[in-house]
């Protein structure tokens, strides 16, 4: 595979971006845009059914914590959509993997086959679709929490949701996300899992100076981007009588945003007081009450590698309060809603302080600001 | 050297008694440096039924040792790292664990509109990932790229290849239009209701977005996204900077006969149908046996389409609404997107794009996104835009921001309390053992 050219470097300066054209097998592209109905087999199975006749069939497959995969698993998988499918597969936007094939048999063929592999079968439905994952620890500078050992722990856990063993009320998707920044499902997915420093950063005595100017006279001229990106003025940059600089963390303003944190690495804090929060009833469909950001029910909650019980526990209850109380197809936060949060908490036992005290609010987001309601 | 002595981790594994790590450390756990006690860690995270992460992991070549550290010490292992490739300005991540010890250089990569990837495409993805990295891909990322790691003193190289032999190029870090996401529309989907594919790369190749593509100009990223119905499964309504949402004006297309029938054979319970409509916009006429949709309260929440497609089913007269403003990560907190107008196709909001881009450029702080500005100055940075680029499109009433803090300070009293809640509840799930 290596290139017998050497390119001029400097094309690079012109991205080259695929085609989603020539990935499409011939059945779909003869049917694009021709769909005009749907058929579930089971949990994971899918039939789309076109105006000219054609079908295909979608297996939604789990993939591991972060939708990592070594090559070697990977060139598994793509043997199966090689042999049973259309020689094509789709990320989906919630970490899993979708095969794509033209007979019910065939689609069989390929639950069978990466059930073999280890793989589950689901997530469609009134079912778990998913626990989508930060890299947290993997790779990740800002992290607080580890996510994806987090998310193993609650697949774990919650399998029996995903394939459709145990139904739920309606779709559920679950997000962890390693720090306040949430590159995990943001904040609206119907339980989101968010770690949290909870107190204020300390900065390294030693090598916060990576993040500060060395002269207080550079401080006349511009704010040092540690302090400007703090929206609530709690860190303060100054300059001390020899003419150095110095820094103060402010605890009484500090809301633990972890800002300062994206754009200085020598920020430290206690391990012992990291937590997760957990925000309960996000979700951006504009399905029932529509588009909407979690409430914060959980701000705190210990984490304790690599069984996270408590977090499990959290999680377990909620859903179980859901699925016992819910209306058919009534997700989360339309459920929430409609006994008021306060009542929620009350149903989950935590304990309110000002940290979870609710306001109630008006959900008039999304496509709903341009369709008025009478 | 690190702090701990690094031992080879498997010396222990012969070990017949299993250390449980908990939060009561026993005197024998103690004595474990942090990476024994990761590796124990990372082994029960690899027996449950789910597949595991650590099992891919340990397959390829990764630094498996510093992800167990910092699981020990609930601390992250990785510092950021500087690494340059020639003319590559966005994609490229680095690196450094805080010992000093490992490099971890990652690839983010473009990838075809709607992620659907023929396996020849991931075959060639793979031997890029053998030859030049290290065997680990993130396939499904949450930025809408796909991820390879590679080897620092390879990745030069590696770029080249990307672009000529597999067809894709590093890019979508940074303060710079970060990788667009499409959901997968017409060509797998009945609701959509425009062609998101298309759209997405159409706004990915529009010079105004392209000319970005490889600069970090911006004062913070950019995202888009491509919903084609209300359902918004691509999540523009909460992280995307320009969502664009496939949705109708005027009547609902029903087929009476088809929903008799579906009525009479059970699989629609009309009263249920129109007690469950959120805005309450649906009346089943019993005499006549009817249906009736009341176009002025409908939401578009899909709820009667879903339940009774193909007989009832989005109206002709189909438009894309432009939203702005959403995000997850920025200087005032998450926020959900405010409407701007709605279009007849995407061609229509380039030059509306083009000058939000520049207004962004021009006001924006360093680290705020779009939704901040917005907050910061007020909608009309957005609708005098609008106003000029956007002639006689139906507009819609942008909602307030809702201010949502995600972290906090906690006093040592409040932990102690919901420290305490857990225990019961993990006494109540777990037993006492």
């Amino acid at each position: 595979m290596s290139l017998t050219i050497s390119p001029n470097p400097a094309d690079r300066m012109n991205k080259v971006l695929p085609q989603f054209t020539a990935q499409l097998p011939d059945i779909i592209r003869r049917n694009y845009g021709r769909w005009v109905d749907r058929k579930f087999h089971g949990n994971g199975i899918i039939e789309h059914i076109s105006e000219t006749g054609d079908r295909v069939f979608t297996v939604k497959v789990g993939l591991p914590p972060n939708s990592r995969l070594s090559t070697e698993t990977l060139k598994k998988l793509l043997d199966i959509a090689d042999n049973y499918g259309l020689k094509v597969i789709r990320g989906t936007r919630a970490m899993n993997l979708e095969f794509i094939t033209d007979s019910l048999d065939k689609a069989l063929k390929i639950k069978e086959e990466v059930e073999k592999l280890g793989f589950p079968v689901g997530g469609w439905g009134g079912a778990l679709w998913s626990v989508m994952s930060c890299t947290a620890y993997l790779t990740c500078t800002t992290a607080v929490v580890d996510a994806p050992s987090i998310t193993q722990v609650l697949y774990n856990h919650l399998k029996p949701y995903f394939t459709g063993e145990i139904e739920l009320p309606a779709k559920l998707k679950i997000g962890v996300s390693g720090c306040p920044n949430q590159c995990a499902g943001g904040i609206a997915v119907d339980i989101s899992i968010v770690g949290h420093y909870g107190q204020a950063p300390k900065p390294d005595p030693e090598r916060i100076k990576f993040c500060i100017p060395t002269k207080a006279e550079a401080l006349k001229t511009a704010i040092p981007q540690i302090a400007a990106v703090c929206p609530v003025g709690a860190i303060k940059v100054f300059g001390k009588p020899d003419g150095s600089v110095g820094i103060e963390v402010d605890d009484k303003k500090c809301i633990a945003c972890g800002r300062c944190k994206n754009v200085c690495d020598y920020l430290d804090w206690d391990p012992n007081k990291i937590g997760v929060a957990i925000f309960v009833g996000g979700k951006t469909s504009n399905t029932g009450t529509g588009p909407r950001l979690g409430y914060k029910v959980i701000p705190w909650l210990p984490v304790n590698p690599p069984e996270y019980k408590e977090v499990v526990a959290a999680v377990r209850r909620i859903i179980d309060i859901w699925r016992s109380e819910a209306r058919p197809g009534e997700r989360l936060g339309d459920y929430v809603d409609r006994i008021g949060v306060d009542e929620f908490i009350k149903k989950l036992g935590v304990p309110v302080t000002r940290h979870n005290r609710m306001t109630p609010q008006q959900w008039r987001y999304g496509l709903r600001q341009f369709f008025s309601q009478a | 050297m690190s702090r701990n002595e690094k031992k080879d981790p498997t010396s222990e594994a012969g070990n017949t008694e299993t250390i449980a790590i908990k939060e009561t450390v026993t005197a024998e756990a103690r004595l474990l440096s942090d990476l024994e006690r990761g590796m124990k860690m990372l082994e029960y995270l690899e027996k449950g039924p789910w597949p595991s992460y650590v099992s891919e992991l340990r397959k390829t070549k990764y630094p498996i040792e510093v992800y167990a550290e910092g699981l020990a010490r609930k601390y992250t292992p990785w510092l950021s790292g500087s690494f340059r490739v020639r003319y590559v300005f966005s994609g490229i991540l680095a690196r450094r664990s805080r010992d000093g010890k490992y490099v971890e250089i990652h690839f983010r990569t473009y990838t075809p509109a709607g992620r659907f990837y023929s396996t020849s495409y991931l075959r060639k993805i793979i031997d890029v990932a053998e030859k030049y990295g290290i065997g680990l891909v993130e396939l499904a990322a949450n930025t809408g790229a796909l991820v390879i790691n590679v080897w620092s003193d390879k990745a030069d190289e590696a770029v080249d290849v990307l672009r000529n032999y597999v067809g894709t190029d590093v890019g979508s870090s940074g303060d710079t239009v970060r990788e667009l996401y499409a959901c997968p529309g017409p060509a797998l989907c009945e609701f959509a209701l425009y062609d998101t594919l298309s759209a997405m790369d159409y706004i990915r190749r529009h010079p105004f977005v392209y000319q970005h593509l490889n600069n970090q100009l911006f004062p913070y990223k950019i995202k888009f996204r491509f919903s084609g119905c209300p359902m918004d499964c691509t999540m523009g309504n909460s992280r995307a900077d320009f969502a664009f949402i496939g949705t109708w004006v005027g009547p609902h297309e029903i087929d009476q006969d088809l929903f008799r029938k579906k009525v009479e054979t059970g699989e629609v319970n009309p009263k249920e149908l129109a007690e469950s409509c959120p805005s309450k916009a649906i009346t089943w006429d019993e005499e006549r046996r009817e249906l009736r949709i009341d176009e002025s309260k409908c939401v578009r929440s899909m709820n009667c389409i879903r339940r009774a497609f193909p007989a009832i089913k989005p109206g002709r007269n189909r438009k894309i609404a432009l939203l702005v403003g959403a995000h997850v990560q920025a200087h005032f907190g998450p926020k959900l997107a405010k409407a701007v107008a709605l279009l007849d196709s995407v061609e229509e909001a380039m030059p509306f794009i083009g000058k939000v881009m520049e207004a962004y450029m021009d006001y924006g702080a360093s680290k705020h996104r779009i939704g901040d500005m917005i907050y910061k100055r007020g909608f009309k940075v957005i609708s005098e835009i609008a106003d000029k680029t956007l002639p006689s499109k139906p507009r819609g009433a942008p909602s307030t921001h809702l201010r949502i803090s995600i972290g906090a300070v906690l006093t040592d009293d409040e932990r102690k309390l919901y420290e305490d809640w857990a225990k019961s509840l993990v006494k109540e799930y777990f037993g006492e053992g």
